[in-house]
Formats: C-alpha cells, sequence, structure tokens
C-alpha cells in the first residue's frame, strides 16, 4: 500500500473518496457524471489502472449493474452518480437491493452545504428519499470525515444481512483538503451484524428434527449471502430432508442434488408446494416469508411446526409465528445442527414428491418444454440453453413470465447462478444486473431471459454494452405483450386485456445500431443453431430474439392471496393431492 | 397475555429508543411508524443520561403484535442502539377520561 508514503500529503476530498474506495476493494465503478460530481470524475483519470468506470446511460442502469455484479461475485457494488435527478434515478436499485438483501455503496454528488435545503439547482433531499429503503444513509459534509464515513459504508453494506448504503458527498467535501489515513471499519458500536445464536435454541430445534415423520427444509437467499451452501448440503446429507429454494435462493444447491425438490411458491413446482402443507416441520433457513412464497398466511405450513432460522432478528415471527426461532449466521447454525442432528437413511414420506413431479412433468413440463409443434414456447428456449450451457452459465432475468420460466426450466451447477429481482418485482433489471454479472465474472456465460416490456424499460444500456465490449447474451422472449399482466387478466380480470398489448420496434435494426450480433428465431428447427451461435463466443454481446407463442401462460399457479393447497394447473384445472 | 388477544386487541405502549447522536434518525423512526399506519401519539428526543447517547420516548397504540415487530424493525437501523417498548401505565388515560366527564357534566 502507498498509505505510508502519501500520508503526509494532503489530498483533495476527490481523491479521497477514490483512494477510499480503492482501498475497500473496490475495482469497478458503475456510473454517470454531472455537475456536483464532476469535482470527483475529474480525478478519476488518475485511478484508472485501479479503478474501472463503465459509464452506463442512464442512472438506474448503474444500480442495477453494480446489484448484479454484487450478486455475481459477493463482492460490493459501487455506484456514483450527480446530485438530484443522477440521485432520484438511483432510487428504484436502492429499493431492490435493500429487499433483496444486496451489497452496494452508492455515492451520490450533493450540493454545497451552504446551499443545503434552499432547492438549489440539482439539489434534492437524498438522505430523506434513501432513508427508509436504504441501510445507511449517510451525508458526507467535510473532508476529514470522507474515510470514516465510506469505511462504515462497506462495512455496513457487506456484513451481517447485506443492503444498499447511500453516501450523500457534498460539494464542500469533495472540493477541501484532507490526509489520508487508511482507515478501516470493523466495529460499530450500536450495530451487531451477526448475532450469536443460542446453544438451547439450536437443541430444541435438533430434537424437534429428530423427532419429526415428515420434515422439510426450506431456504432462500441467506444461504448464498453466508456462503453456507456445502453447510446446507452436509446437513441434508445426515438428515435426509428433502429441500425447497424461494426464487432468490436457486442456485445455493445445484439443481442435480437428489435432496432438491425444487422452487417454492406461486410458480413454484408442485412438490415443494405440496410438502409444505403435508410436512409436520418446517425448518426455514434464510428466507422471509414473502406473500409470494406463502400465499394465504393462514393456511400456510398448516400441519407443521416451524423452526426459524434468519440472521435478521425482525424477520423471526414478522409473517409467520415460528415455534422456534434461532438468530444466527446460516453458515453457523447449520454446521452447529448438523452436528447435533441424528443420522437418518430415509423417511416414510420421502415418495410423496415423486407422485407430484409425475403430474407436473405430465400436465405442465412437458407440454411447455416440448410441445413439439405450434409457435415456440417461453419455457422451451430457456430449457434449451440449459440444454446447451450444461447449467453453468449465470442466468439472469428481467420480471415477468420470463422471470419465472427461467427459474423453473434453467438448470444450475454452481452457486451465484440466478440472478433476479425477487422482492421488488424491478422490470428492467436485467439488461443492466446482466452487465454488471458479466463485468464481475467475465470467465462465465452470462444469458440474460428478458421480455419485450422489461427490455425496452432499460433497452439504452445496449450502448453500455457496446461501448464496453460486455459478452453477456441477451435472450429476447418476444410475446409482444405484456405477458405477465396479459396472464392476470386472461385468468382473473375477464380477459380484459387493457394496456398490456405491446407494439415493438424491430429489434435486428436496433442490435445493429449498437454494433451488436443478432439472430431473430421462429421457427422451432431454428432455434438450436441459433443458441449455439450464441454462446459461441463467450466475450462478445449477443441478442437472440424468439418470437414466441403470444397467448402463453406460467403454470402451475398458486392465485394471489389463495392458500398454497389451491395450485392451478390450467387454466381449468386443479392438482389435487393423491387424485 | 394469549395469542389472540396480541394479534387483535389495542393497547397503550409507551416505546423507548437510544440512538447515536446522527442527523435523519427522527425521520427514519417515525417513518417506520407511518408505514406501519401507526399514530405517534406523543414523541419527545433528548440527551440520555449516558454521554453521546440520544433518547426517544414515543407513546402509539397498536396491538402488541405489531408493537413488538416495529420495536424490532427499529433496532435494525444502524445507528440504533437499544430499543424497548411497555405497556403504557393507564394512569395518564384514566386522568384524562375523569377530566373529561368532570367537564362534561360541567357542561350540562
Amino acid at each position: 500500500m502507498d498509505y505510508v508514503t502519501k500520508n503526509k500529503v494532503s489530498l483533495s476530498g476527490a481523491e479521497i473518496l477514490l483512494e477510499s474506495l480503492i482501498n475497500h476493494g473496490v475495482d469497478t465503478v458503475f456510473g454517470y457524471p454531472g455537475g456536483q460530481i464532476v469535482n470527483v470524475y475529474d480525478k478519476l483519470p488518475l485511478y484508472e489502472d485501479r479503478l474501472h468506470h463503465i459509464l452506463v446511460r442512464h442512472e438506474q442502469g448503474a444500480i442495477h449493474a453494480a446489484q448484479g455484479y454484487a450478486r455475481a461475485s459477493h463482492r460490493i457494488g459501487a455506484v456514483m452518480v450527480t446530485s438530484g435527478p443522477g440521485a432520484t434515478n438511483v432510487v428504484t436499485g436502492i429499493a431492490d437491493a435493500m429487499i433483496d438483501s444486496t451489497p452496494v455503496v452508492v455515492v451520490a454528488g450533493q450540493v454545497g452545504t451552504k446551499l443545503l435545503g434552499t432547492d438549489a439547482f440539482q439539489e434534492t433531499d437524498f438522505i430523506g428519499l434513501t432513508s427508509p429503503i436504504s441501510k445507511w444513509a449517510y451525508q458526507i459534509r467535510r473532508t476529514e470525515d470522507i474515510e470514516w464515513a465510506v469505511s462504515r459504508a462497506f462495512y455496513i453494506a457487506g456484513s451481517g444481512r447485506p443492503g444498499p448504503v447511500v453516501l450523500d458527498f457534498t460539494r464542500d467535501a469533495q472540493v477541501g483538503m484532507a490526509e489520508l489515513k487508511g482507515t478501516t471499519c470493523d466495529f460499530i458500536r450500536s450495530y451487531r451484524p451477526i448475532p450469536e445464536p443460542s446453544e438451547e435454541s439450536m437443541r430444541i430445534a435438533a430434537s424437534m428434527i429428530n423427532k419429526a415423520k415428515k420434515p422439510f427444509l426450506v431456504y432462500g437467499h441467506g444461504i448464498i449471502l453466508s456462503e453456507a451452501e456445502k453447510e446446507l448440503e452436509a446437513f441434508l446429507d445426515k438428515s435426509n430432508i428433502p429441500a425447497g429454494s424461494t426464487l432468490l435462493g436457486l442456485s445455493a444447491l445445484s439443481t442435480d442434488n437428489p435432496h432438491y425438490k425444487g422452487m417454492l411458491g406461486m410458480h413454484g413446482n408442485l412438490a415443494t408446494n405440496t410438502l409444505t402443507q403435508r410436512c409436520d416441520l418446517l425448518i426455514a433457513v434464510g428466507m422471509r416469508f414473502d406473500d409470494r412464497v406463502t400465499g394465504n398466511v393462514s393456511t400456510y405450513a398448516k400441519n407443521a411446526k416451524i423452526i426459524h432460522i434468519d440472521i435478521d432478528e425482525s424477520e423471526i415471527g414478522k409473517i409467520i409465528k415460528t415455534d422456534v426461532g434461532i438468530l444466527g449466521d446460516a453458515k453457523h447454525v447449520l454446521s452447529r445442527l448438523t452436528e447435533l442432528i441424528d443420522k437418518r437413511e430415509s423417511y416414510d414420506w420421502q415418495m410423496e414428491d415423486i407422485m407430484c413431479n409425475a403430474v407436473e412433468k405430465h400436465k405442465v413440463i412437458d407440454p411447455e418444454i416440448n410441445p413439439g409443434e405450434g409457435y415456440i414456447n417461453p419455457g422451451e428456449v430457456v430449457a434449451r440453453v440449459a440444454d446447451k450451457t450444461e447449467g453453468k452459465a449465470i442466468v439472469v432475468t428481467d420480471v415477468g413470465q420470463n422471470q419465472m420460466l427461467a427459474a423453473r426450466y434453467s438448470r444450475f451447477a454452481q452457486s451465484r447462478s440466478m440472478i433476479t429481482s425477487g422482492g421488488l418485482g424491478t422490470m428492467g433489471f436485467g439488461i443492466p444486473a446482466a452487465m454488471g454479472a458479466k463485468v464481475a465474472m467475465p470467465d462465465r456465460q452470462v444469458c440474460l431471459f428478458v421480455g419485450d416490456g422489461g427490455m425496452q424499460m432499460t433497452i439504452q444500456e445496449l450502448g453500455t454494452i457496446m461501448q464496453e465490449g460486455i459478452g453477456l447474451k441477451i435472450i429476447l422472449l418476444n410475446n409482444n405483450w405484456l405477458g405477465n399482466v396479459r396472464q392476470w387478466q386472461e385468468l382473473f380480470y375477464g380477459e380484459r386485456y387493457s394496456a398490456t398489448r405491446m407494439v415493438n420496434p424491430d429489434y435486428g435494426k436496433i442490435a445493429s445500431a449498437y454494433d451488436i450480433d443478432y439472430a431473430f428465431v421462429e421457427k422451432r428447427e431454428d432455434l438450436l443453431p441459433a443458441i449455439d451461435k450464441m454462446l459461441s463466443d463467450p466475450t462478445k454481446p449477443f441478442i437472440l430474439e424468439v418470437h414466441v407463442k403470444e397467448s402463453s401462460l406460467v403454470f402451475p399457479m398458486i392465485a394471489p392471496g389463495r392458500s398454497v393447497d389451491e395450485i392451478m394447473l390450467t387454466s381449468d384445472e386443479s392438482f389435487e393431492y393423491g387424485n | 397475555m394469549n395469542l389472540l388477544n396480541m394479534e387483535t386487541e389495542e393497547l397503550y405502549y409507551e416505546v423507548t429508543v437510544y440512538t447515536e447522536n446522527q442527523v435523519g434518525l427522527l425521520s427514519s423512526i417515525a417513518g417506520i411508524f407511518t408505514r406501519r399506519s401507526l399514530n405517534i401519539d406523543k414523541l419527545v428526543v433528548f440527551p440520555s443520561e449516558i454521554p453521546g447517547v440520544h433518547k426517544f420516548s414515543i407513546r402509539t397504540h397498536t396491538t402488541e403484535e405489531k408493537m413488538k415487530q416495529t420495536v424490532l424493525q427499529i433496532e435494525k437501523k444502524v445507528d440504533v442502539i437499544k430499543a424497548f417498548y411497555y405497556e403504557h401505565p393507564n394512569n395518564t388515560q384514566k386522568e384524562y377520561e375523569a377530566v373529561r366527564k368532570f367537564l362534561q357534566g360541567h357542561e350540562k
């Protein structure tokens, strides 16, 4: 480190910020310059060998890219934007990162301290706007506070339950001079990121697990965030308990793992939702019982005692009454529980998922991914890409039908292979998030599934992809509809298709304008060759537009607000366990 | 208190929050009440007896279930040190009722 030599030299606040970012391991920052951050941008070229700045086309692209970067790599994403509109444009992404526990640090320029509160040009109360949707929001008013604030920001963003942190960086602090100290932070007295789990609660849980006749484990993003994949696998190997994943937990267990039974929730698998309702013990790890998972809470897991393991105390008992709550880091708790539980070879109820799988395959999966003739189904495209990548790609999705189908029909060989906007459900997340994922993991294939709606919400980032040569693969499932809302309209709103029909541009011309390779497929026989062509060079971006069946519906489906027992297999057929 | 009452019976609560002295905490704590549609009946913020630690004293009315979750969400804020809630001693309410009754008697 050159901190020792630079120690006695005074630097401007702008330089101190950049030094601090590098000091905290940042090698890439996604951003957009503007009047109140121009001082920092002025110093950027001095650091270009250590800090790569990626100029996005809209600030929303910067924050989603940082989210994709963080989710793919287990590092902290960094964003730099100007005040006012630059800052407000990242608000959606901050809310998204908060609800999906994604570690990002956002540095936003701010007007000089004398102008604060005066409605100055491009002034906005960014702390006021972001404190309800960020883990920590702090305004840096003095140059000598920069290092302190940045080190706290990175510590807070990455520790415990991760989340977005906002630094509102006033102009005075940017232009002032101070000495660089190399400040780091690993303790804040008001903040206990990793609670110590109580041995007693773990012993009680272990004895419940040992006594259970029909145990079932559900896990979420917490497994990936705490890097507890191996511990989860060891727990399942010893206990032989079947497991289901939330949308954000996907890829924590390989889809080939024998204990893995599928995805939970509204468009989850029959087996996982049925096991939830039939189990006598539900062990929930690193998940928060989102309403898309639970359906009607009053009938959720109605036969089960509940053990909830989470790092965030406010999650335990928030939605579902728990019999035992274990507050702690999933990695630590699972490894201790594995020691405490008895080895079990099998459970009597272990075959129950097989019947569910057979029904789902016959009624839903085969017709979706192997229709044989007619229009190409969107799920079919996902399945063919999964075949070709052998589940090794990082799958990124936008939001809607494309997302649910990508979640259902992708395969995952390793963790951190599913990046999607879960809690907030942000359309437009896909392109920039995939961009960030590819920047973080250049050696992996990154395959984005996006609909024609979400594609156009952040389509401007094709410019960033062009400028930076980011080799992501965009699979555009074009049905000329906002498919997910259309599905609700068809099923629950009397087929009144209000504002969901979408007339699309010629994406081939758009791709050519951005100098991105492109293929269009509407015939089944062209699909596999086009996927091969798309995947042939992982370093080059590619847009594969597939014209898919317009009226395609995603099943199974638990209608909003209904019980997890009430699973629709098609528009007019429900699933009854045992029939 | 049984579970059913926890979910439905509204009581007065006194919430106390001990925090670092950071700008913006008042609005972010108040925001947690707003998000859950809880009315703040009384709010006092002052330096506590511990140097450098600020104290919020908040009165609200809600169910115990909601109160508990709200306090956990407040405590989750990085700059919040500790948060507590107590069933509000009902004396004040009884006094108010007595005063109201007295005044009504005079109006007639």
